[in-house]
C-alpha cells in the first residue's frame, strides 16, 4: 500500500517520501523547527505569512494565487504550531496527482519548485521584504490573534497553557500577541529568514502516487549551497506541580468553561509515556471513557468533557463546557474519576476498550494524507520514528498496574475557569 | 434486490447502488488499500421537519425534536450504543442537520459487528419520561455552547432575518423552552413517521465488499410497510425579511455573513450546483480582483469564504469571514457582481476557475468520511456524485455567464454581523 523512503539530504534536513497509490492528490510539507521563545515567536509567525504570499517567481499575491488555480486549484498554506518547546514553521503545498491532469502536465514538479521558491527565493525589493506585503500580512496576523478569542473552546485551551506555563517557553502563544506582532521590523524578518535557512532542523514530507525524486532533488540542490549550524532544540519538563493555581476569568458567555492542567512526570520518549497516553484515553478519550460516561452522561454535568495528553511537554489537560452553577460539582466529578483510576478502579474491559479505540484511531490516521504526515511530525526530535506496528504493540503491552501508576504520577497544577460576571 | 454498478472511468472509482428488499437504499463504495470503513445510516428527518402529514394526519412538533431524537436513539433498555461499540474500537457519532439525521461509525476491525450495532440501535427506539428528562440538561448545555459561538450565531441570525416562514430559520437544537415540550410520545410519533427503511439510506465506504453489506442487511432488515410522510412547508416569499441584523457577543474580531436569497421552487441539478461552484470561485476566491481589492483595503483577511446552502424549499449563497468593515465588503461584492455581468467573463478566468473547482472536487475522493457523507447528502437531494463531477469537467464559459445572470440578486440580501461588546 505504501513505502517509506527517509533520507538526510543535508545537515539537519530529512526528506521522507511516502509513496501511496491510494490518493488522488499529493502533498509536500516542509517544516522548520526553531526554538520557541517570546522574543522571536511573532517574527517567525509573520515570516511564514510573508513568505507564502508571493515569491521571486510570482512577486504578487494575485499572480501566485492564479498560478495555483491554474494548477487545478493547488493550495499553498503556511503557519506555525508548537511542538513541545520548539516552534514548527510549516509550508505546505497540495495538488492533484499528475494522472488526473486534463492535459499532460507534471503538477508535482511545478508544485515542488513553487514550494522551494517560496522558502528560498522570497520577493525582495532593495534586498528587503516589501513593506506593503509585510503590512498586509501583519494586519491579517493580528486579525488571526484577535479571532482566537472568538472560538471559546480554543481560547480557554490557550489560556490554560499560558497560565500554567507562565514561566516556561511552552506558555508562549504560537503567534505571540498583537503587541509583539506590531513590534516586528523588516530587519527582524530578514534575520529570522536567514536563521531558519541556516539553523532550523527541517523535515520535508512528500506523500502521493507520483515519484518524489524531482521534489527531493529540488530541495537537495537548494540546501547544498547553505552552511548549516543547527539550533539546540529542547523541551523542559516540569515533573510535578508544586502547588495548585486557581484562575477565574470573566467574560459574557452563555456556557462556562472549566479547564484542569496536570503535570505527568512522563514526556516525549520516556518509558512510561505509552501508559500515560492509554490512561488519558481511559479517563477522557472517547465516548466510553470515564469522563464521558460519568461526568456527562450519568451526572448530566456538561456537554463535553475530554482529556488530552501533550506528550512533548508532559502535560495533561481536561476541558469541559458546563453550566456556571455546576462548575464546582464538575470539578469534583472530574477529579473523582482520576482518583478512581489512581485507586485501581479500572476494569479489564475499560483497558481493552481504550486500547481498541486508540489503535482504531491510529490505523484510521493512515487513511489520510494529513494523518500520515502527522504520524511523522508528532515524533519529530525523537531518537527514532516508531512505526504504526511498533506503536500498536507498545499499547497492547500496557498493564493495569502501569495505568494506575501513570494516574498516580499526575499532579494537579492549574484550574482555569471562564465564566460570566 | 436490485444491484447497479456505477463507474467513473475518469475518476477511477466505482460504487454499488442497491435497492434492498427491505426498502432501504444502500450504497457500497469499496476503496482498495484503505484500512478503515466508514458507514452512515441516514433518514430525511431534520430540523426543518417540524410540520408533517403522516398517514393522513397533520402533525406539528416542537423545534429541536429531530436533534433530541438523535441523542435519545443511542439509548436502549439495556444501555447505550457506545457501550456496544466499545468492544470493536469503533469511533461512533451522529449529527442532525436541516434536512436529515445521520448515524455513523468508523472502524478498522469487526466491521460486520459494527454494522449490526448501527442497524440495530437505529431500528430500536426506546423513549421513557426518565430518559427524555435526563437529556434536557445535556442538550441545554449544547444549546448554550452554540449561543457563544460567533460562527454559529452569525449564520443563524442571517437565516432568521432572511427567511420569513421557512423552518430553516429555526436553530437545529431548538431552544431550552421548546425542548422542554418534548415527550416520549412525540418522539415516537416522529420516529414512526420518518425512521422507515423505505425513506432511509445506508452508505458504506472503504475497506468493505458488497457481499459483506448485503449479507448483513439480508439477515437483519425486514421489509416494512411504507409510511406516507410528507413534510409541509409554509409559503415562503422570494424577498428577504430583513436586510441587516447585528448581535453583540464577546468577540475581539467582528465577523459577518452576507446571504443572497435565491429562488428555491425546484431542487437544484448537478449542473446548477457545479456552475455555481465555478462561478463563486471566479467571483470570490483569492484569484479575483475583488478579493484583492478587499484585502488591500484591509476589509477582509484569509478567513473570507463562500458557500452554497440548499435544501427542500431554500437556496442561498453565503459570503462570510472576519471583517471590521462588513458593510464595505457587502458594497464591494455587489459592485463586482454588476461589473462582471456587464463586462463578461474572460476565457482565462473561466478556465482557472474550472480547473480549481475540478481539483477541489477530486480531492474529496481521498477520504472515506467525505465520500460517505457526500453520498448520503446527494441521495437525499436527488443528485448523483459522478454527474456533478462531470458537470465541472465539461462546463463552458457560457454556462458560467448564464449562471451569473440567474442568481445573486443584489437587492435580495441579508447581512448578518457579530460585533464585540
Amino acid at each position: 500500500m505504501n513505502t517509506v523512503d527517509r533520507r538526510e539530504i543535508a545537515k539537519g534536513v530529512n526528506f521522507t517520501a511516502v509513496a501511496d497509490s491510494r490518493f488522488k492528490t499529493m502533498n509536500i510539507c516542509a517544516t522548520a523547527l526553531v526554538p520557541l521563545n517570546k522574543d522571536t515567536v511573532s517574527t517567525y509567525a509573520l515570516l511564514t505569512q510573508v513568505l507564502s504570499r508571493s515569491c521571486a517567481q510570482y512577486p504578487d499575491f494575485t499572480a501566485l494565487s492564479r498560478k495555483l488555480s491554474a494548477l487545478y486549484g493547488a493550495s499553498l498554506t503556511a503557519g506555525v504550531r508548537k511542538l513541545g518547546e520548539s516552534l514548527a514553521l510549516t509550508f505546505s503545498i497540495s495538488g492533484i496527482d499528475d494522472s488526473f491532469a486534463l492535459t499532460k502536465e507534471s503538477i508535482s514538479e511545478e508544485l515542488s519548485q513553487l514550494l522551494c521558491s517560496v522558502i528560498f527565493e522570497p520577493f525582495f525589493t532593495d534586498g528587503a521584504f516589501d513593506t506593503n506585503e509585510v503590512e498586509q500580512e501583519r494586519r491579517q496576523l493580528i486579525d488571526t490573534v484577535d479571532s482566537e478569542v472568538n472560538d471559546k473552546r480554543a481560547y480557554v485551551n490557550t489560556r490554560l497553557i499560558e497560565i500554567m506555563c507562565a514561566d516556561e517557553p511552552y506558555g508562549v502563544r504560537r503567534c505571540g500577541t498583537a503587541q509583539s506582532i506590531r513590534a516586528v521590523t523588516g530587519e527582524d524578518l530578514i534575520t529570522a529568514w536567514k536563521n531558519m535557512l541556516h539553523s532550523a532542523t527541517f523535515e520535508i514530507f512528500y506523500v502521493g502516487q507520483s515519484c518524489a525524486d524531482t521534489a527531493r532533488n529540488v530541495f537537495t540542490e537548494k540546501f547544498s549551497s547553505l552552511e548549516r549550524d543547527l539550533f539546540e532544540l529542547s523541551t523542559v519538563i516540569v515533573p510535578r506541580a508544586a502547588s495548585v493555581l486557581e484562575h477565574t476569568e470573566c467574560m459574557e458567555v452563555a456556557q462556562s468553561k472549566l479547564m484542569l492542567g496536570y503535570r505527568s512526570e512522563e514526556a516525549g520518549e520516556d518509558k512510561g509515556v505509552t501508559a500515560v497516553r492509554l490512561m488519558c484515553a481511559i479517563l477522557g478519550g472517547s465516548a466510553n471513557s470515564k469522563l464521558f460516561k460519568n461526568v456527562r452522561e450519568k451526572q448530566s454535568l456538561c456537554y463535553y468533557c475530554v482529556s488530552r495528553f501533550h506528550r512533548a511537554k508532559g502535560i495533561m489537560t481536561i476541558e469541559s463546557g458546563v453550566e456556571s452553577a455546576s462548575i464546582d460539582k464538575a470539578k469534583k466529578g472530574i477529579q473523582a474519576e482520576l482518583d478512581a483510576i489512581r485507586q485501581g478502579d479500572v476494569t479489564e474491559d475499560e483497558i481493552r476498550f481504550a486500547k481498541l479505540s486508540v489503535i482504531n484511531d491510529f490505523i484510521s490516521l493512515y487513511d489520510t494524507i494529513g494523518g500520515i504526515r502527522e504520524w511523522y511530525l508528532s515524533q519529530l526530535g525523537y531518537s527514532s520514528i516508531q512505526s504504526l506496528e511498533e506503536c500498536i504493540a507498545d499499547f497492547e503491552s500496557i498493564t493495569k498496574e502501569e495505568i494506575v501508576e501513570a494516574a498516580n504520577k499526575m499532579s494537579l497544577d492549574t484550574v482555569y475557569v471562564l465564566t460570566s460576571k | 434486490m436490485q444491484i447497479r454498478e456505477v463507474v467513473s472511468e475518469a475518476l477511477k472509482e466505482k460504487y454499488y447502488e442497491i435497492e434492498h428488499s427491505s426498502g432501504l437504499r444502500i450504497f457500497v463504495w469499496p476503496k482498495e488499500g484503505y484500512n478503515s470503513t466508514y458507514a452512515v445510516f441516514g433518514t430525511p428527518f431534520g430540523s426543518i421537519c417540524n410540520n408533517f402529514i403522516a398517514n393522513g394526519e397533520n402533525i406539528t412538533v416542537p423545534d429541536g425534536i429531530a436533534h433530541y431524537l438523535e441523542h435519545k436513539l443511542f439509548e436502549s433498555e439495556e444501555g447505550d450504543a457506545f457501550t456496544l461499540y466499545a468492544s470493536t474500537g469503533a469511533n461512533a457519532n451522529a449529527y442532525t442537520s436541516f434536512e436529515k439525521t445521520c448515524y455513523l461509525f468508523s472502524c478498522t476491525e469487526q466491521f460486520e459487528r459494527c454494522l449490526e450495532i448501527l442497524l440495530g440501535f437505529v431500528s430500536s427506539p426506546y423513549f421513557t419520561d426518565e430518559t427524555v428528562a435526563k437529556e434536557q440538561g445535556i442538550i441545554g448545555q449544547e444549546i448554550r455552547m452554540y449561543e457563544d459561538s460567533p460562527e454559529w450565531r452569525v449564520m443563524f441570525n442571517m437565516l432568521r432575518a432572511m427567511y420569513v416562514n421557512h423552518p430553516v430559520r429555526i436553530d437545529i437544537a431548538g431552544t431550552v423552552e421548546t425542548i422542554a415540550q418534548i415527550t416520549p410520545e412525540k418522539l415516537y410519533t416522529c420516529y414512526n413517521s420518518y425512521y422507515n427503511l423505505n425513506n432511509m439510506a445506508l452508505t458504506v465506504v472503504g475497506n468493505v465488499t458488497l457481499e459483506q453489506v448485503t449479507s448483513i442487511c439480508d439477515r437483519l432488515l425486514k421489509p416494512s410497510d411504507k409510511v406516507n410522510v410528507e413534510t409541509i412547508f409554509p409559503e415562503e416569499p422570494y424577498e428577504v425579511s430583513k436586510h441587516y441584523v447585528e448581535q453583540k457577543l464577546s468577540v475581539t474580531m467582528p465577523i459577518f455573513n452576507l446571504g443572497f436569497k435565491c429562488k428555491a421552487d425546484a431542487p437544484l441539478t448537478e449542473e446548477q450546483i457545479a456552475y455555481t461552484d465555478i462561478l463563486l470561485f471566479l467571483l470570490a476566491s483569492s484569484t479575483s480582483p475583488m478579493y484583492r481589492e478587499l484585502l488591500d483595503k484591509g476589509y477582509i483577511n484569509a478567513s473570507f469564504s463562500y458557500d452554497q446552502f440548499t435544501g427542500p424549499g431554500f437556496y442561498s449563497i453565503f459570503f462570510s469571514g472576519d471583517s471590521r468593515e462588513p458593510k464595505k465588503v457587502e458594497e464591494f461584492i455587489k459592485n463586482y457582481i454588476c461589473k462582471l455581468r456587464e463586462e463578461g467573463i474572460s476565457e482565462e478566468d473561466f478556465e482557472n476557475a474550472r480547473r480549481a473547482t475540478y481539483g477541489d472536487a477530486l480531492s474529496s475522493f481521498n477520504s472515506v468520511e467525505t465520500i460517505a457523507n457526500l453520498m448520503e447528502d446527494m441521495y437525499f437531494s436527488g443528485r448523483d456524485i459522478f454527474t456533478y463531477y462531470n458537470a465541472i469537467a465539461s462546463a463552458t464559459r457560457e454556462d458560467i455567464e448564464r449562471r451569473l445572470h440567474e442568481i445573486l440578486d443584489i437587492n435580495n440580501t441579508t447581512l448578518s454581523v457579530i460585533v464585540g461588546e
